[in-house]
């Protein structure tokens, strides 16, 4: 039983950070028919930026607590400025240009990539602990540390949720995925409501990086395997629907660790590669997707 | 093509030809390989292309066209034509059945599972033992009397699919493909069976992908599961998209320009990434029509003024 509870535990907080990754994704997607390639190297640029600025404002006297609000700020703000760039120098012209964009988005992510391994070395770097301890629940553990970066994932997983449900903002994001021509005709300013989806994407993208940051060896390349992973979850579930993305997060979250638990990590990614073809052979626009 | 461009492109491929025949060091007939090779690739993913889907499987069927060769060759002593064949045959037959399942999904859909096949295959590699699993194949050599010319061969199969790859795109069979990527309800709605053109429009992509693995296999003499990853396909669209994708002869030309340069580029240090990005970047956003229709237009500009008198 014990066993369940641990797996079940396992699965929840990879799934907290699979869902803000995703989330991002599928609202570029959506807002701007974008198959954003280079989405991991924000995220990992958050990770990265984390792991050098805490190491750093913590030689200069700052203690720890602080250190580590500072650097989130930092980050989240430098994947921003990195997002806006992106998009007013390149994403903004290939708009509903599936092969150009992908094509650009993959040949950011080489290079961004590339910059990160000569910027920040390829040593693999790790954060000191935040909070210590660890808390049992129904039998399973799971450190404070973890816990709580989980809920805060939650938290800003839910909140997206409900500004995109409930907001004006959010309804003009949801029109525009919809049809963007038919939102046009009723006065939604497709251009910006674009610009602002990219960025609330990068920011998602940035959140779950700095969130994942202290709890995992953060290397430049972490990037890649997270961006593959939530491809495959906004697959599932439907490119650009958000139920879709979240269903889909915690479909990878449940194959990786129960299937890295009795079998092997490498089988695990065999299982997401083969069930991602299962369902497209069904439903060949995702569980979510109307095409 | 006026007949003089046409001869210029065989004196072109013939010289290609000769300079691989006398092609003195080890180096530079290994250069002469991968570029040729890299070129058959570039021109298979194009293929695909054609009607709108970026099929990064094509790494994938170059790994079985590889591996289905190199177990001929090292396994079954069989003569270099045989596992040639082989390796093709299986790329493409395999690709039939993968094509017929999964062409019901297209765009980013296509292009995640085609992903995703690559990535499986490449795993599944790295878990059975006769193929030597992580660390590959090794001894995969053409027959001795071959290997003077081995260069050679490879340079003249590459310009014979290239031909082929070519002629197919002229075809009737290649403006329906064209047809497919622009509006392929329509095709459906003059009766041409959309499905089944997509599935053989990758049947012959991964046909021509499947030699070149085989030919790859035989030059490397060593295949190892990571030299097929799905890399392959992205440095293929890079090549591409240099190029310019409106005519074969862009493909060419970007793969040669690209891994000559990169050859060039590496004397720096581990820069691989850097260089592939920034060469997708810069030509998509500089160089939209690629190298090809930058030189498209300069012929143009070239001409305008004598046809104004």
């Amino acid at each position: 039983m014990d066993i369940y509870v641990q797996l079940l535990i396992n699965s929840l907080q990879i799934s907290a950070v699979y869902v803000l990754f995703s989330l991002g994704l599928t609202l570029i997607f959506g807002v701007m028919r974008i198959v954003n390639f280079a989405h991991g190297e924000f995220f990992a640029l958050a990770a990265l930026l984390l792991a050098v600025a805490v190491p750093w404002l913590v030689g200069i006297g700052a203690p720890l607590p602080v250190a580590f609000a500072l650097a989130f700020l930092g980050a989240l703000g430098a994947v921003l400025v990195l997002g806006k760039l992106l998009y007013e120098f390149a994403f903004r012209r290939f708009q509903r240009d599936m092969i150009g964009s992908f094509v650009l988005s993959v040949g950011l992510a080489l290079l961004l990539q590339g910059v990160f391994i000569e910027m920040f070395t390829g040593a693999a770097r790790k954060l000191p602990t935040l909070i210590e301890g660890t808390v049992r629940i129904l039998g399973g553990a799971i450190t404070v540390q973890r816990l709580i970066l989980c809920l805060i994932a939650l938290l800003v997983a839910v909140a997206m949720c409900w500004a995109i449900v409930s907001t004006r903002l959010g309804k003009a994001l949801r029109a525009v995925a919809e049809d963007h021509e038919a939102a046009m005709l009723q006065g939604v300013p497709y251009r910006r409501i674009a610009r602002i989806g990219f960025l609330i994407g990068t920011l998602l993208a940035a959140v779950a990086g700095a969130l994942l940051a202290p709890v995992v060896v953060i290397s430049p390349v972490i990037g890649s395997s997270y961006l593959i992973k939530g491809f495959i979850a906004v697959v599932i579930g439907g490119l650009g629907s958000i139920p879709g993305a979240i269903i889909g997060s915690i479909l990878i979250a449940v194959i990786e660790s129960v299937g890295g638990y009795y079998f092997d990590p490498s089988l695990a990614t065999i299982a997401m590669f083969v069930i991602v073809m299962l369902v497209l052979l069904i439903r060949p626009t995702g569980l979510m997707g109307n095409g | 093509m006026a007949s003089r461009s046409r001869a210029l492109l065989a004196a072109a491929g013939a010289c290609a030809v000769a300079g691989s025949f006398f092609s003195g060091s080890d180096f530079v007939s290994s250069l002469i390989i991968w570029v040729a090779l890299n070129v058959l690739m570039t021109a298979s993913f194009r293929f695909v292309l054609l009607m709108g889907e970026l099929n990064f499987a094509m790494a994938g069927f170059v790994g079985i066209g590889a591996y289905a060769a190199g177990i001929a060759t090292t396994l079954y002593d069989l003569p270099l034509a045989l596992a040639l064949l082989l390796g093709a045959a299986a790329a493409g037959l395999i690709s039939l059945v993968v094509g017929f399942i999964t062409l019901r999904a297209k765009g980013p859909y296509f292009m995640l599972i085609s992903f995703a096949f690559t990535e499986v295959l490449r795993l599944i590699y790295t878990r059975i033992d006769l193929i030597g699993g992580n660390s590959g194949m090794v001894g995969i050599f053409p027959p001795a009397y071959l290997a003077r010319y081995y260069p050679t061969l490879v340079v003249l199969l590459v310009l014979l699919f290239l031909f082929i790859l070519y002629r197919v795109e002229r075809s009737d069979f290649g403006k329906i493909l064209v047809a497919i990527r622009n509006n392929d309800q329509l095709v459906q709605t003059v009766g041409i069976n959309v499905h089944l053109t997509k599935v053989w429009c990758l049947g012959v992509a991964s046909f021509v992908a499947g030699v070149c693995g085989a030919l790859l296999a035989h030059g490397n003499n060593v295949i190892s599961p990571g030299d097929f990853s799905f890399l392959l396909a992205v440095y293929t669209l890079a090549y591409l998209k240099v190029g310019g994708e409106a005519h074969i002869l862009g493909a060419v030309a970007g793969a040669i320009v690209l891994t000559l340069l990169a050859q060039y580029a590496l004397g720096f240090g581990a820069y691989e990434h850097i260089f592939y990005g920034a060469a997708i970047v810069i030509s998509v956003i500089l160089l939209p029509q690629g190298l090809f229709g930058l030189g498209q237009r300069l012929a143009l500009a070239r001409r305008r003024p004598d046809s104004r008198d």
